[in-house]
């Protein structure tokens, strides 16, 4: 894993040091203490949050950072919270959620679920390739959505009234990934209204994202 | 032949015409595939095979130093498909408006040549048909003998244009721009797609404009001058051009830019003084010394305002002006237009 550690003077800040982008080296790129940019298509970052700024596409992950004496550490992260839903929330919700996640292993070709399965669970990619199908048998078309490490899928569980799944997803590669129950997660939610209402916007950008139309964006 | 496109956000699928390359047959179906140059040589737009078979018509193309081949990766803009084939791009693509793109294969013969100075000239191309683009666009080209095509910006703006000009640097062992000096090259056929390319102009948009050049990358802006004139873009908005050359020996177009008269046209000369004779030899244009970039620093500090900045010319050039933009301007990667060649 390659990491990109900055500094802005007084503080240490560490994200992914490859652009999510077209893997350009971000070392390479222009950072003014504040802002990090890729040199090659002038994405953006905040570095204390990696959240996305300007017309980047995707954040950055990001690694808390301790200083001790000479030494310098940074803390490799869960999957859950270097996607873009859950990254940032209070730290007590997201252990939270942590706690619920159960980490499951898919080889590759094996089914994780399909077309009118009850949508109960909502997962998180933490590595391989997932690849989604809409329609059944014959008449399927490959959905075409390809996933990031720490993006969430099947979401249909966070929301009322999606009981079934209207895709299906079948593991491209081996993977690895977070299952969570959606029910369980929206109390937790519930209970932490401001994180649940982060998670909720950046739920609404994020299915506005993937239903995107002509001249949408 | 059918391609299937996956994309970070969702799938395509369009047709592509025997030997058409992929890249292309996208835009035509008015999909958003990301791109730059188009010809081989920024890497942004490759893709990665994952059924079928492709054919790259130019496995040296200076691009694919971004590729990792074992990973079954290719740029679109090389590559045309050996039957149906399906692919992913790691960006998200959205469909663009119909019509939006006016991407098309354009027959030409080139009608004059003329030296601008010792090693720039300006090729002039009668269309096989009327073509429409916007200021700001560029054409991929291609000459009898030569492998790959290149991107060149139209100078001209008049729509519908029945004839397109360009402006091509000589580079020794440059393939394409020996031919055009060779002296053979009127009266042959050009192949060409397009209009290509984002960094586009229009009236409309309402902005100041900061026009930073080197070299034959004035093409473009010439476009974009000449589309803002006919508009009476002047009376409404500011706007600043910065042409960087080496020498007034490598200095072009000062006649053109000077009827620009309510622009700020500064030219700056990187490897010599300003000669005495200059200002009262083009009394409508400004001149300094220095390196593009640092003379439009020096000269844009705290004139940003409601800016919308086009760039073009040698890579490094582009490169240092969009560290001026970004990091002592402060402008934000929305408000910054270029298309990179490298």
């Amino acid at each position: 894993m390659k990491v990109l550690v900055a500094s802005s003077g007084s503080e240490y800040f560490a994200v992914q040091a490859i652009c999510p982008h077209q893997e350009v080296p971000l070392c390479e790129g222009m950072y003014d203490g504040k802002v990090l940019t890729c040199h090659q298509h002038l994405w953006q970052w905040d570095i204390r949050t990696g959240a996305a700024m300007g017309i980047a596409e995707a954040p950055l992950e990001r690694y808390d950072v301790t200083v001790d004496g000479d030494a310098l550490y940074v803390h490799a992260q869960g999957a859950l919270n270097v996607g873009e839903l859950f990254n940032g929330i209070a730290p007590a919700t997201l252990e939270a959620l942590a706690k619920l996640a159960r980490r499951e292993e898919f080889a590759a070709g094996a089914e994780l679920y399909k077309p009118g399965d009850a949508a109960d669970d909502f997962f998180v990619l933490e590595s391989g390739r997932i690849e989604f199908k809409i329609g059944r048998g014959e008449r399927s078309d490959p959905a075409g959505f390809m996933l990031n490490r720490g993006e969430v899928f099947g979401w249909a569980a966070l929301l009322e009234s999606q009981p079934h799944r209207i895709a299906g997803a079948c593991a491209l590669e081996d993977s690895v990934v977070l299952r969570v129950n959606g029910k369980e997660a929206v109390r937790l939610l519930e209970a932490d209204a401001a994180s649940g209402l982060v998670v909720m916007r950046r739920l609404a950008a994020l299915v506005a994202r993937f239903l995107a139309a002509a001249g949408a964006k | 032949m059918r391609i299937q496109l996956n994309a970070r956000n969702r799938a395509f699928q369009f047709p592509a015409a025997p030997g058409e390359k992929i890249l292309y047959a996208g835009l035509r179906a008015q999909v958003g595939l990301p791109y730059e140059c188009a010809t081989g040589t920024c890497g942004t737009c490759k893709a990665r095979l994952v059924e079928g078979r492709v054919d790259d018509a130019w496995p040296e193309a200076p691009g694919r130093k971004f590729l990792k081949p074992d990973r079954g990766e290719f740029l679109m803009c090389q590559c045309t498909p050996q039957g149906d084939v399906s692919l992913e791009v790691a960006s998200f693509v959205y469909p663009a408006d119909p019509g939006a793109f006016r991407v098309a294969p354009i027959g030409g013969t080139v009608s004059a040549v003329r030296a601008l100075t010792h090693d720039v000239c300006a090729v002039e191309v009668a269309l096989d048909a009327p073509c429409e683009f916007d200021a700001g666009q560029f054409m991929a080209v291609g000459a009898p003998g030569v492998t790959g095509m290149r991107g060149y910006s139209m100078v001209n703006c008049d729509q519908p244009a029945t004839r397109l000009e360009f402006v091509v640097k000589k580079k020794p062992g440059g393939g394409f721009s020996e031919w055009l000096f060779s002296g053979n090259a009127v009266g042959a056929r050009l192949d060409m797609v397009g209009p290509l390319g984002k960094a586009t102009f229009h009236p409309g948009m309402g902005k100041n404009l900061l026009c930073i050049a080197g070299g034959s990358g004035i093409a473009g802006m010439m476009s974009i001058l000449g589309r803002a004139a006919a508009d009476n873009y002047f009376d409404r908005h500011k706007v600043h051009v910065f042409f960087g050359v080496r020498t007034m020996r490598d200095a072009f177009f000062l006649e053109e830019l000077s009827r620009h008269a309510r622009a700020e046209v500064t030219i700056a000369l990187s490897d010599e003084d300003v000669p005495a004779t200059a200002a009262a030899e083009w009394p409508n244009l400004r001149f300094q010394r220095g390196f593009v970039h640092e003379v439009a620093k020096r000269a844009m500090a705290g004139r940003y305002e409601d800016v919308r900045a086009y760039l073009a010319g040698p890579p490094p050039a582009v490169e240092a002006a969009i560290r001026v933009l970004l990091l002592e301007a402060k402008l934000t990667a929305d408000c910054i237009r270029y298309d990179k060649f490298s």
